[in-house]
C-alpha cells in the first residue's frame, strides 16, 4: 500500500515537480486508507465499550490525534461547532421528550427525566463519535487524495468524479448564490439585517442559482468529453500517493487489530 | 484523405423552431487553419460541434444531410474515438474547468491523465505547454478561482497539451486583451506549423486576416462563402453576411472609390504598409521628376 503526498503532485516548482513531498508530519502523511481504518477501528471501539466513558474517550482520542497531526485547533473548532449544533440539539430533544420515572423539573408542558438525560447524553455522544471520525478524517485527508486512493483500488473514475464534483458543487453555488445577491444588493434590495430580512432577500435567488447550476451540467459533461474523460483508456495520475513504510502498515494492522480484538474479547466476556 | 466533407447538412437542435445550419455544403482539407466568421447566431458554434461529433452525439435535434470526419461518417465515430482525435476548445472558458484539480498544473494535466500518459510525459507537457501560453505563474493558483481570462488560457493550454491530430476553436479569445489575443494566435500558427489541421471561430478579423489560410463566411446558418482568407475578406460575401472586413481592406476600398486605389487589397496591415510605401516611393519619384 502507498501513502500520500497530497500537495506533492501539485506543487510545480520552477516549472517541474518537486516529487514526493511531505506534510511533515506523519499523521498526515499516512496513506488515505490507513487513516480511515485507524479512525473507523477507535469509533467502533468507542460504541462498542461501556458508555459513557467510552464514547467520551473516543472523543477525546480524536482531538488527541488532531493535535499530535497539527490540526488540533481547526479541528477543534469545527467539533465545537458540532458539538453545538448537533450534539446539544439532539441531547435537547432527547432528555425533554423522552419519558421516565425521575422527573428533573417540569416547564410547561416539558418534563425532562433522568432517564431522558441519560438517553440523550448517550445519543448525542454516539452521534459525536462517529462525527468526530468522519471531521477529523476530512481534516486529515484533501479529499482528492482520499478519491485517488480509491481509484487506486479500482474505485470507476466516474464515481470519483461524481463525489469529487458534488463537494466542488456546494462551494460553487455558495459562490453564485453571493454573485446574485450582490446584484440584488446593488438594485436596492434590502439584503442585510435580522435574520427575517436576510431569509426574505435569500429564498427567491435559490431558483435563479439552482437553474444556472442545472444548464452547466451539460456544458459541464461536454468539457469532460473534450478532456476525453470517457477515452477508454485506462487513467493515468500527476497525483502520487507517498509509498506507505513497513512501519505505517504494521500499526494500521496492529491498531485495527488490537480494538476489533477487545470488541471481540468484550462481546465475549458479556 | 479531407478533414471533414459536409453535403448539404442541415440540423435543427430539439424544441427549435428554426435550424441552426441550413443546406451546408463544405470541404475542409487537413493541415489548413479554417477561419469560421459571421455575426451572432450565424451558425458558426453549431458548425464546430458538428466538426467534433458533439452533433448528434451531445446535442439533441434532427440531423439531415452527410458529414464525414476524416473519411469516416460522423455516425460511425465512437463518442470516446472522437474525443481521442478532436481538441475542443469552447467559447465559454467557466465552464471549461473541470472542477475537481486545486492547482491550474493539475488542471492542465487532466486531459493527459484521462489519455493514459505517462506522469513523466504529462510533466513535460504541462510545463512546456504553460510556458508557450505565458501561464507558468498560474500554475499553483486555484482554476476555480481565475478570471475569465485566465481560464480561458487554462482552458486553451489543456486542451492543445493533449495534442489532438485537428482542433476545433471557438473564439478562444473573447475574453482575452489584444496582447494575449495576439498571443494565442501565434501558438495557433505554430500548432498549424506542426501539421494540425484547425478550425477556428473568431470576431478578431484582422488576426483572423493574418492567419486564416481559408476563411468560411456564415450567416443564418448557411455559408455565404468559402475560400481563401484575402480573395473571400475583398469578396461581397463579407458586407451578405454583415462581417465586418480588416480596417485595412476597408482603407483600400475608400481609396479607390475615390480614385487613390493602392494597386491592390491589403488584407493585413503588413500588405498595407507595402502597398502604402510603394505608393509614397511613387509620389516621391514623381515629385523628384517635377522638382
Amino acid at each position: 500500500m502507498s501513502a500520500l503526498s497530497p500537495e506533492a503532485a501539485s506543487a510545480p516548482s520552477g516549472g517541474t515537480f518537486d516529487g514526493v513531498v511531505s506534510h511533515g508530519n506523519w499523521i498526515r502523511d499516512m496513506h488515505p486508507l490507513n487513516v480511515a481504518v485507524v479512525l473507523a477501528s477507535i469509533s467502533l471501539l468507542a460504541l462498542a465499550t461501556p458508555r459513557p466513558v467510552g464514547l467520551v474517550s473516543g472523543c477525546v482520542a480524536f482531538l488527541g490525534i488532531a493535535v499530535a497531526a497539527g490540526v488540533g485547533g481547526s479541528f477543534a473548532r469545527l467539533y465545537a461547532k458540532l458539538v453545538v449544533g448537533v450534539g446539544l440539539v439532539l441531547f435537547v430533544l432527547r432528555a425533554a421528550f423522552v419519558h421516565g420515572n425521575h422527573v428533573l423539573f417540569e416547564l410547561g408542558p416539558l418534563a425532562p427525566t433522568w432517564e431522558g438525560v441519560r438517553e440523550g447524553t448517550t445519543f448525542a455522544l454516539v452521534v459525536m463519535a462517529l462525527c468526530g471520525a468522519l471531521t477529523l478524517y476530512f481534516v486529515l485527508v484533501p479529499m482528492k487524495t482520499f478519491m485517488l486512493a480509491l481509484e487506486l483500488k479500482g474505485m470507476p473514475p466516474q464515481a470519483t468524479y461524481i463525489l469529487l464534483a458534488s463537494f466542488q458543487a456546494i462551494t460553487d453555488l455558495g459562490r453564485s448564490a453571493r454573485t446574485v445577491m450582490d446584484a440584488q444588493k446593488s438594485r436596492g434590495i434590502e439584503t442585510e439585517g435580522n435574520l427575517w430580512v436576510r431569509a426574505r432577500a435569500f429564498v427567491p435567488i435559490l431558483a435563479p442559482v439552482f437553474i444556472t447550476a442545472l444548464n452547466q451540467t451539460e456544458e459541464r459533461a461536454i468539457a469532460l468529453d473534450a478532456r476525453a474523460f470517457n477515452s477508454g483508456i485506462p487513467h493515468t495520475h500527476v497525483l502520487q500517493l507517498r509509498p506507505a513504510p513497513a512501519w505505517e502498515r504494521a500499526a494500521t494492522a496492529l491498531t485495527a487489530a488490537a480494538c476489533l480484538a477487545t470488541i471481540g474479547a468484550g462481546l465475549l466476556w458479556t | 484523405m479531407d478533414l471533414a466533407t459536409l453535403r448539404d447538412v442541415t440540423f435543427t437542435y430539439a424544441y427549435a423552431e428554426m435550424p441552426a445550419l441550413e443546406g451546408v455544403t463544405l470541404q475542409l482539407q487537413r493541415g489548413q487553419l479554417y477561419g469560421v466568421v459571421g455575426i451572432n447566431g450565424s451558425g458558426k458554434s453549431t458548425l464546430c460541434s458538428l466538426l467534433r461529433g458533439l452533433i448528434p452525439h451531445f446535442h439533441q435535434g434532427t440531423l439531415e444531410g452527410t458529414v464525414e470526419i476524416l473519411g469516416k461518417d460522423l455516425g460511425e465515430w465512437d463518442a470516446a474515438e472522437l474525443s481521442r482525435t478532436i481538441g475542443c476548445v469552447f467559447d465559454n472558458p467557466f465552464t471549461q474547468i473541470s472542477g475537481i484539480k486545486d492547482t491550474v498544473f493539475e488542471e492542465i494535466a487532466f486531459g493527459l491523465e484521462n489519455l493514459g500518459v505517462s506522469r513523466s510525459d504529462m510533466l513535460d507537457r504541462v510545463t512546456s505547454v504553460s510556458e508557450q501560453m505565458g501561464i507558468t505563474a498560474l500554475l499553483r493558483k486555484n482554476p476555480n478561482e481565475l478570471s475569465g481570462g485566465q481560464r480561458q488560457k487554462v482552458a486553451f493550454a489543456s486542451i492543445i497539451a493533449m495534442d489532438s491530430e485537428v482542433l476545433v476553436i471557438d473564439e478562444p479569445t473573447s475574453q482575452l486583451d489584444p496582447q494575449s489575443s495576439h498571443a494565442v494566435f501565434e501558438i495557433i500558427a505554430d500548432l498549424k506549423a506542426r501539421g494540425k489541421s484547425i478550425v477556428l471561430v473568431e470576431h478578431k478579423i484582422d488576426l483572423m486576416a493574418q492567419f486564416a489560410d481559408r476563411l468560411v463566411v456564415m450567416r443564418s446558418g448557411e455559408v455565404v462563402a468559402e475560400g481563401p482568407t484575402a480573395q473571400v475578406l475583398a469578396s461581397p460575401a463579407m458586407d451578405a453576411a454583415d462581417v465586418p472586413r480588416p480596417e485595412v481592406t476597408d482603407l483600400a476600398f475608400a481609396l479607390e472609390a475615390v480614385g487613390k486605389g493602392l494597386g491592390c487589397v491589403p488584407v493585413t496591415r503588413r500588405e498595407a504598409e507595402a502597398a502604402i510605401a510603394t505608393r509614397m516611393r511613387g509620389t516621391q519619384i514623381h515629385a523628384d521628376r517635377v522638382a
